[in-house]
This record gives C-alpha cells, structure tokens and sequence, in this order.
C-alpha cells in the first residue's frame, strides 16, 4: 500500500506510448479495412487450341462490371508485344464476364509451354491482370496472316483506380495485409536485439548489473517477436508457399536466429553466480546480434527463396508494397518496435523490482 | 483483503493460476475450431481473397501478447505477496 503522505496520484503515461498505441489502433484500422482494388480470380477454361475462338469466363475480386459494362476491354499476352485483343466482352454481372478471343494458329515463338497473361481494363475500376491465365496447345501451322494477328492490337491506354486501395496480387489477395503484422515482427525483433546488445556492451564498459538485467529482458521480448514472426510466417505460407514450412533458407536461418537466441535464455539460467552470468551473457548477446545479419540479410539473398526480397525473388517494393501500403507499412513497422521495447521496459521493470526487493 | 475470502470470483484470480493449465485449455479450444472448419469447409481459409488468414496472423499476435502479459503479472503478484511478507 502506498504512504499516506503521498498522495496516490496515478503518473502520467510517456509521449511515445500514447504514439505507440495510436499508430497501432491506425495501423489495425487502415490494415483491416482499406479495400482492395480489383483482380481476377479465375478463368475457365484455362486451357485451349491455337487456330480456335474461345470464349473465357472471368471470375474478378473486388469488381464492379456493371459500372460501364460496355467500356471493358480485354487483352491475352503472351510476351511483350504479342498480344490479342478480345472480339468481344459481355458482362454478366459485376463479378462475372465473358471475353471471347480468336488464337491465332501459328503462335510467335517457340516455348514449351504457351501460357497467356489476361489483362482487363475498365475506366471506373481501374485495370487487373491474371498471369497464366490461359494455356495454350499450338496448332503446326504456318500462315503469315494468322501471324499478323499477334501484333496487331497494342495495350494501350490502361487505366489507374485512383482513391486509397491495396494492390490485388495475384496468389496473396487479401494475405498482403500481413504486410503490416507479420513483417513489423521482424523490425521489432530485430531493434529489439540490437538494444539488448548495446546495454550488453554497456555492461562491458561499466560493470553495473543493471545493465545485464535490462539487456536479457530485451533478449525475452525480442525472442517473442521473432516467434510471433515465425508462426505468422507459417501460417501466411501455408496459404501462398503451400506448406507450413517449406525448407527455404529464409525459414531455415530465422529459425537458427531464434535458437541462437533461446539457447542465449538456457545459457544464463544455467550459470549460478551473478556476476559471471553477466559476464558470460554479455559476450554471447553481442556475438549472437552480429551472428543475425549474415543469417537474416545476406545467406537468405546468395540462394533461391520464395521469400520476397531474397534470391531470385525481387526485393518489397513496386506492387507488392505502393505507395498507398507504404502509408500504412512504415507506421506500422513504428508501432510494433515501440510497442516492443515498451512491453521490454515493463519485462524489465519488474526484473529490477525483484533484483532490489 | 477481505474481498477475497467473501468473493469466489476474485478469490479464482489471485490463486496462481496454472499457465499450463491455461495453455492446454487454448490449445484443445484451437483444435476444436480447425476441426469444426474442416468439417464445414475444406477450403475455408481459402474463401474471401484468404482474408481468414489475417484473421489468424492478428489473433496469433494479439494472444501471445495477452499470455505473455498474464505471465508477467502473475510475476508481479508473487513480488507484491514476497514484499507483505517481509
């Protein structure tokens, strides 16, 4: 219970928690709410002859056909310039149209698959794109005319939705939004670790137990993040990789990141004397945050990953992170560290409490 | 603290409460909820542009913290208790 002299007045809440709790209420808000613009989901069939018109059911996300029903076009690519506009696009409601296409039956170059990337555009919605929307068998033929009609029409003229919307991407849909919580785990993790290894070299240069309690702490809330960050992870490739785990270097190097770090928590139950425990764990946390930049920045980039920003896959930006995501993305990636090391400082308030008590 | 011997609901809450007790009880509630999806629906995390697996992503996040925070307070209780005490 508190002195009766002092009067029991509740102290004030610091600046940046207030900013923490707001960004993140944004954050959660603009995350879960903020549209979609619209794509495709499917088309049937998905396969056909070359030499042949086929007429093409689209399946679109997010779509509002009915808004100019008679101003949709549509397009088949197959590379850059080879391209077929459809005869004729006739919807059927705002979710559903039928495009009708005549494949050419000489087909431009030779692959050994044929598949076609269906592009729609309509002024009020904007334009979406489905790759590998069609596949196509090609007829042995040669025709010059036929030919002809692979550079005849040309994209052109594409419309941009204005307005605050995420991007459809095709295979994510709506998992971008993850973008704004499986991501800022890792920045929180990560500044999190980083200020546990700076109080442990603080703790080099002054011997004061303060510092190692203050730098484990950090160390138990980042692990925390960096699981929040590996179970988010799973359950995202579940639905986009297809498995929970997939092997690839990304999973596998966080992965011995985050047992680098758990056995950094074993090491100092472990050692009885206070002071060699500090010691002990000062040296291991530093040797640990340098250990995570080959781990997490460079080994994931040397080899092919599924991961985005890693080998062979190209780094967050264009349409997998726009500027409208970004108005949500780097708040985000604020709230969540400040959320981190505001739940580190009260793991280490109370560590303190029980250190002096 | 006369609360606590009247109440019987305030008593439950300063018991220690079984973290693992807790745990398994989340973790029976959650295999329940998958089955009764697969039951439903095979793809059902699939349905409306996936959207249930941000769904699960927040929920995943905003429960470790909630657990994390009742393991800290039961932290807290024991050094209140430890500081009566002496």
């Amino acid at each position: 219970m508190q002195n009766a002299n002092q009067p029991a007045k509740p102290s004030s809440l610091a600046l940046w928690k207030w900013a923490a709790i707001l960004i993140l209420i944004y954050v959660f808000i603009a995350g879960w709410f903020v549209p979609l613009k619209p794509g495709i989901i499917g088309v049937s069939p998905d396969k056909t002859v070359a030499g042949d018109q086929v007429v093409l059911t689209v399946q679109g996300y997010n779509t509002y056909f009915m808004k100019d029903p008679d101003q949709i076009r549509a397009w088949l690519r197959l590379t850059g310039d080879t391209v077929i506009k459809a005869l004729r696009v006739e919807v059927v409601d705002d979710r559903h149209l039928k495009a009708a296409f005549y494949i050419p039956s000489v087909l431009p170059v030779r692959q050994d698959a044929y598949p076609m990337t269906l592009i729609l555009d309509q002024p009020s919605e904007g334009s979406s794109v489905l790759p590998n929307a069609l596949f196509i068998s090609p007829a042995s033929e040669t025709d010059s005319a036929e030919m002809a009609l692979w550079f005849k029409e040309k994209i052109g003229n594409i419309h941009q939705q204005a307005g605050m919307r995420y991007p459809f991407r095709n295979i994510l849909a709506e998992t971008i939004r993850n973008t704004y919580f499986h991501v800022p785990m890792w920045f929180a993790m990560i500044i999190l670790f980083g200020i546990s290894a700076w109080y442990s070299l603080r703790y080099y240069r002054h011997g004061s137990l303060r510092d190692d309690v203050i730098s484990s702490a950090f160390v138990r809330v980042g692990l925390i993040f960096g699981l929040l960050g590996l179970v988010t992870g799973m359950l995202w490739a579940k639905y986009t990789w297809n498995e929970y785990w997939s092997w690839d270097v990304k999973q596998n190097m966080s992965a011995i990141a985050l047992l680098i770090y758990a056995a950094f928590m074993v090491l100092r139950t472990s050692v009885e004397d206070e002071m060699q425990r500090a010691r002990l764990s000062a040296g291991y946390n530093m040797f640990a945050f340098v250990l995570l930049i080959p781990l997490l920045f460079i080994i994931p980039r040397m080899t092919d990953s599924l991961h985005p920003g890693n080998g062979g896959n190209p780094a967050m930006g264009g349409e997998d992170l726009d500027n409208t995501m970004r108005m949500v993305f780097y708040p985000a990636v604020i709230g969540w560290i400040l959320l981190g090391i505001w739940i580190s400082q009260l793991a280490y308030r109370v560590d303190l409490l029980k250190r002096n008590s | 603290m006369k609360l606590n011997k009247s109440c019987h609901i305030y008593g439950l809450f300063h018991q220690p409460m079984k973290i693992g007790s807790v745990l398994i009880f989340l973790l029976l509630f959650m295999v329940q909820l998958a089955q009764a999806q697969q039951e439903s629906s095979p793809d059902y995390m699939r349905s409306v542009g996936k959207i249930y697996v941000v769904a699960g992503v927040t929920l995943i996040i905003l429960i470790t913290i909630l657990i994390y925070l009742v393991i800290m307070d039961r932290k807290i209780s024991r050094l209140e208790k430890r500081q009566k005490n002496e």
